[in-house]
């Protein structure tokens, strides 16, 4: 039997006094595509940190396909096979578009090391920064300092730089946050074109984008799963419903 | 009375000078995240205009007050105009800072001179106290420690049992929590600024009585309040005075045992500190 | 552009060129302390401006080599051959223990390096007995390899001048490189970075160790040049000096550092002919510079540069 890309197990996370993460179980077999949605506080963007390795946990286990990575420091994890954007827009600001897909290309090989030849010479890079850049919308900007660029093709941006590491598993922090409906709909489209063999864990607040691209839905609040389904049954779930308009 | 005592002796007195510099210095930073790279040069001048007023009015106790607020005057000069306008960026405070210690002391050095120069300090203070094994001891080493404990009492109370050392506390944890309560920020830094360039007069006054006055002597005590604040940790009282104690007691012992490499006995501390707690003692992560 | 900028390499490689001819042994000798100067500013920059880490230690590594190369010249004979290469090796082992503070960021950083650069000046201060104290070593003669041997300050400023030229042809690659490039990324999000799959800490330690062996080298060119070397070369102001030269000039570029180098230098043999306050000058540079001018002068001459294409297309 096949590992399954995410295993998250009894899992917490606590500062000072206050579990944001209060044991936590959740597995998603590999070309899934996982949701997590909660209100505010819920704890979401920590356990995702948990997962990826920008946090440790206070308790509990995190397998990446089968490998306890609990411990490891994030490049380990990304050299698994994970792939990351972050909620807060985070690319390199003073770097061209394509010196960030150039970083994001070589992040995972041998050649970051290189320190006799220039970034250009290496032909295959740059072919691949500028397919990545046609993929996301951005063709013809690989010269463009990303701090020019607006806040939505940063975004998409973010989304190519983590697609550039050749995951096997993708953790999306609310890739649509502060976009326009518009770009929503292109992000969007865009993950939902996503090769079936990247397994995909996503954070995400537009409950019609997160549940449009949801095989299965798992609902945190106050740092637990109240509720794992399909997108049909969480929509239909009372208690969902009560978590994120009413009074739980 | 074993050397090995007397060495502890030296290295505590030493810790209070330094503890008196690098209290100051710490509590800026984790309040007001400014990295104030001048501190050492505001020893020296706080030591050289006590010196100037010892020498003209006879009074000690004067020179102490007075070095310390020529200090408070010129610090709050240089924060006023100079440093408030590099904002949070480190790197530009330690550049202009490190600028602003090198003119002083140049000036420093114009209207003083270079040689050697001691504080006069009144007869009681100094002179030699007989220890157990008819050992003869500088009486002002202790007076120092003295100053120090006494100092390092007043701010802990200060910081520990009082509304206002609740304030500040809460600052250097959150910041915006202060902020959010309405108090009168902006006046708590200048408090605080102002009390840090008061301690660095006062060290400069009461270490100048016993270590001289020259140039150069201000990069030479910044370093070793620089170990201290790195060792105890940013923003840490209780890192300003255990880092004082570990760094005094390392100097006295390695200057005793291995007088060429003393400075050398600071580097094993630092390394293993940078090893295994990259961020001092009691520091946190800011 | 491009154009502009060949021809103003050649003036400028043809004024350098000729510049024992043209000027005198006064500005060689200053030229060659610029050039030197200007590589270890270059070294620290390799930090500051690539990797955003501000050292202030390079002095360490500069005086250690100077005083490896003076020290086996002078007390033991060894030649050139030997020696030199000695120095860049004692240089850069210290830089491999120094290295350490990678482990740091920000203010502990520089605080961190500030304190390493003392423990040398501190052993080469009281360690009298090896490194001469305060008077230091001295009487270190002119390079000398086999049958080629340095008789004149003229030949060796062409020595110095070829030595920074390869220097800068490396360094040029290096921070062309993906190396370089993933230091540039790390000085702008080394949480990104990390996420990438890069080990920002190996990375940094890496960057630190070849700053240090090129901050050695220039020691070793400094060496020969003073012909004589003492604490004063491990002191914080060396260091300080290096990284406001760097800023100065314009960091993160290639030729700022040199440039820098040449205003800090040249300042402060114009001012010293009348006033004895260099460190102060020197302090004053450094308010100026960070209070109007953080991007140095290149940054200005870019500025200045935009300003007028923007004025020249108003024109039209």
């Amino acid at each position: 039997m096949s590992a399954a890309a995410i295993e998250v197990g009894a899992l917490a996370k606590v500062f000072g006094g206050l579990a944001a993460v209060d044991g936590v179980s959740l597995t998603v077999a590999a070309g899934e595509r996982r949701v997590l949605i909660g209100p505010n506080g819920a704890g979401k963007t920590t356990l995702f940190h948990c997962i990826t390795g920008t946090l440790r946990p206070t308790r509990g286990s995190v397998r990446l396909f089968g490998r306890d990575v609990t411990q490891d420091a994030e490049h380990r994890r990304t050299a698994l096979g994970m792939g990351r954007t972050f909620q807060i827009t985070n690319v390199f600001p003073e770097l061209t578009l394509g010196e960030n897909l150039a970083l994001a290309i070589v992040g995972t090989d041998r050649r970051k090391w290189v320190v006799h030849r220039p970034m250009e010479a290496f032909e295959s890079v740059r072919h691949q920064a500028l397919e990545s850049l046609e993929r996301v919308g951005l063709e013809g900007r690989a010269d463009q300092p990303a701090k020019l660029v607006s806040y939505g093709e940063r975004r998409q941006l973010e989304l190519a730089l983590a697609l550039n590491t050749k995951p096997k598993v993708l953790f999306l922090d609310e890739p649509c946050a502060g976009l326009s409906p518009a770009e929503r709909q292109r992000i969007s489209k865009m993950i939902a074109g996503l090769p079936r063999d990247i397994t995909l864990l996503m954070i995400e607040h537009d409950m019609d984008v997160a549940l449009g691209l949801a095989d299965r839905v798992t609902v945190l609040h106050q740092g637990r799963v109240i509720l794992e389904g399909t997108p049909d049954e969480v929509r239909a779930n009372a208690q969902v419903r009560d978590v994120y308009f009413g009074h739980a | 009375m074993t050397s090995a005592i007397l060495q502890a002796i030296n290295g505590v007195s030493l810790a209070a000078l330094l503890f008196l510099l690098a209290s100051g210095f710490t509590l800026s930073f984790g309040l007001m995240r400014v990295v104030n790279m001048a501190h050492g040069a505001y020893y020296l001048i706080g030591g050289y205009v006590g010196l100037s007023i010892a020498q003209t009015t006879g009074s000690f106790a004067l020179a102490l007050a007075g070095g310390g607020a020529a200090v408070v005057v010129l610090g709050y000069l240089i924060d006023r105009f100079l440093i408030r306008r590099t904002g949070e960026n480190h790197l530009a405070q330690v550049l202009l800072t490190v600028g602003v210690a090198f003119v002083l002391g140049d000036v420093a050095l114009q209207i003083w001179g270079g040689d050697n120069l001691m504080v006069p300090a009144p007869a009681f203070l100094k002179g030699a106290v007989i220890l157990p094994g008819d050992i003869y001891y500088p009486k002002y080493r202790f007076v120092l420690i003295f100053l120090g404990a006494f100092v390092g009492a007043v701010l802990w109370l200060l910081y520990k049992k009082t509304q206002l050392g609740a304030v500040v506390r809460a600052g250097v944890d959150d910041r915006e929590q202060v902020n959010a309560t309405g108090i009168n920020v902006d006046r708590l830094f200048v408090m605080v600024s102002a009390l840090a360039s008061f301690l660095a007069g006062l060290a400069g006054v009461a270490g100048g009585a016993f270590l001289t006055l020259y140039p150069g002597a201000e990069w030479e005590i910044l370093v070793y309040a620089l170990v201290v604040v790195i060792v105890g940790g940013l923003g840490s009282l209780e890192g300003a005075m255990i880092g004082a104690l570990i760094v005094g007691l390392l100097d006295a012992y390695g200057r005793w045992l291995l007088p060429e490499f003393s400075y050398f006995v600071l580097f094993g501390p630092i390394a293993l500190l940078m090893l295994f707690r990259p961020r001092g003692l009691f520091g946190r992560e800011h | 552009m491009d154009r502009t900028r060949i021809v103003l390499a050649l003036v400028v490689l043809a004024g350098l060129l000729s510049l024992p001819f043209a000027a005198g042994p006064f500005w060689t000798g200053l030229a060659t302390q610029m050039m030197i100067f200007g590589l270890l500013a270059l070294s620290v920059d390799l930090l500051l401006g690539h990797a955003g880490l501000f050292s202030l230690t390079h002095a360490s590594f500069f005086a250690v080599s100077a005083y490896t190369v003076a020290i086996l010249q002078v007390r033991y004979n060894v030649p050139t051959a030997l020696a030199a290469p000695a120095g860049i090796v004692a240089g850069t082992l210290l830089a491999l223990v120094f290295g350490l503070a990678v482990r740091t960021r920000g203010v502990y950083f520089i605080l961190i390096t500030i304190a390493f650069g003392y423990v040398v000046w501190g052993v080469a201060h009281r360690w009298s007995s090896f490194t001469g104290g305060d008077n230091g070593v001295t009487n270190v003669p002119f390079p000398a390899i086999g049958a080629a041997a340095i008789t004149s300050h003229t030949q060796y400023y062409y020595v110095v001048l070829a030595a920074v030229i390869l220097c800068g042809l490396g360094y040029r690659l290096l921070i062309r490189s993906p190396f370089g490039l993933g230091l540039r990324g790390i000085k702008a999000s080394e949480t990104r970075m990390q996420s990438l799959g890069y080990r920002t800490s190996l990375h940094l330690y890496a960057a630190f160790v070849l700053s240090g062996a090129l901050a050695s080298f220039a020691g070793v060119l400094y060496v020969y040049y003073n012909k004589f070397v003492n604490p004063v070369a491990a002191s914080f102001p060396i260091s300080v000096e290096a990284a406001l030269m760097a800023i100065v000039g314009g960091s993160g570029t290639i030729i700022g550092p040199f440039i820098g180098a040449g205003v800090v230098l040249g300042l402060r043999n114009w001012v010293s002919s009348f006033v004895e306050m260099h460190h102060a000058i020197m302090g004053v540079v450094f308010i100026a510079t960070v209070l109007w001018a953080p991007q140095g002068l290149v940054g200005l001459a870019a500025q200045l540069r935009a300003r007028l294409a923007r004025r020249g297309e108003h024109k039209r």
